[in-house]
């Protein structure tokens, strides 16, 4: 079976990366259940989809998370952080 | 001091064009159609199934069962868990070709990990591969 470029949107960064994904992105500060945005975001949600499209033609290292900034989001939350 | 997986990190190079890719999603976050059966969230192992979600679902037709995460918002908008609107947009404005004939929804709680990435994971990744002729995929959680 040939592999499937995949590509992560988390918003639970670091226990992501414990799972070493192949790509991902994390939008900055969206809450978990927001994996895109806000209800009703359209564009946001369109700009977050494109951006984790975008990281398949991108040079980024594999098991790493991509953080980038969506001011549009508003209110910030802090991620889910791993049981240690 | 964060623990890493061991297994392989399973890169597949993206040949191509994105606006000459079929793009496929798959989410976590236990999205699936509303007269499909529900996900099982009684049971305390978690429910390793999987539910096909067509390319030209009326995304009003979809809904969440899944108690691991606050889903209100996707109740309200399911793109923002399962952004197939969004999608559809992508493909409408040219920067991906197509939208692959096949989704996957399950419910990303389970405590049986070993049965998931040996029965499920494959499972959903023959769906996707032969099923849906996705060149990409794009994989959502809660």
């Amino acid at each position: 079976m040939r592999g499937i470029p995949t590509v992560l949107i988390t918003v639970s960064p670091e226990v992501s990366a414990q799972m070493r994904p192949p790509r991902a992105l994390y939008p900055k500060g969206f809450k978990v259940g927001n994996s895109t945005g806000r209800p009703g975001m359209r564009e946001l949600q369109r700009q977050v989809l494109r951006d984790a499209l975008l990281l398949l033609t991108e040079n980024t290292r594999p098991g790493a998370v991509t953080t980038r900034e969506y001011p549009e989001y508003g209110e910030q939350y802090d991620p889910p952080k791993v049981r240690k | 001091m964060t623990t890493l997986s061991r297994k392989c990190v399973p890169f597949t190079p993206f040949e191509g064009e994105l606006s000459r890719a079929t793009v496929a999603i798959v989410t976590a976050a236990g999205v699936h159609l509303r007269d499909q059966e529900q996900f099982n969230i009684a049971d305390e192992m978690g429910d390793l199934t999987f539910r096909l979600i067509p390319p030209d679902v009326d995304s009003s037709d979809l809904m969440v069962t899944h108690h691991h995460y606050d889903h209100s918002d996707a109740d309200e908008d399911i793109n923002v868990v399962f952004p197939i609107d969004a999608l559809r947009d992508l493909r409408a404005e040219g920067f991906v070709k197509e939208i692959a004939s096949k989704h996957v929804g399950y419910m990303g709680y389970t405590m049986q990990l070993k049965a998931m990435y040996e029965g499920t994971a494959p499972q959903i990744a023959n769906e996707i591969d032969r099923g849906g002729r996705a060149d990409a995929v794009i994989l959502t959680g809660g």
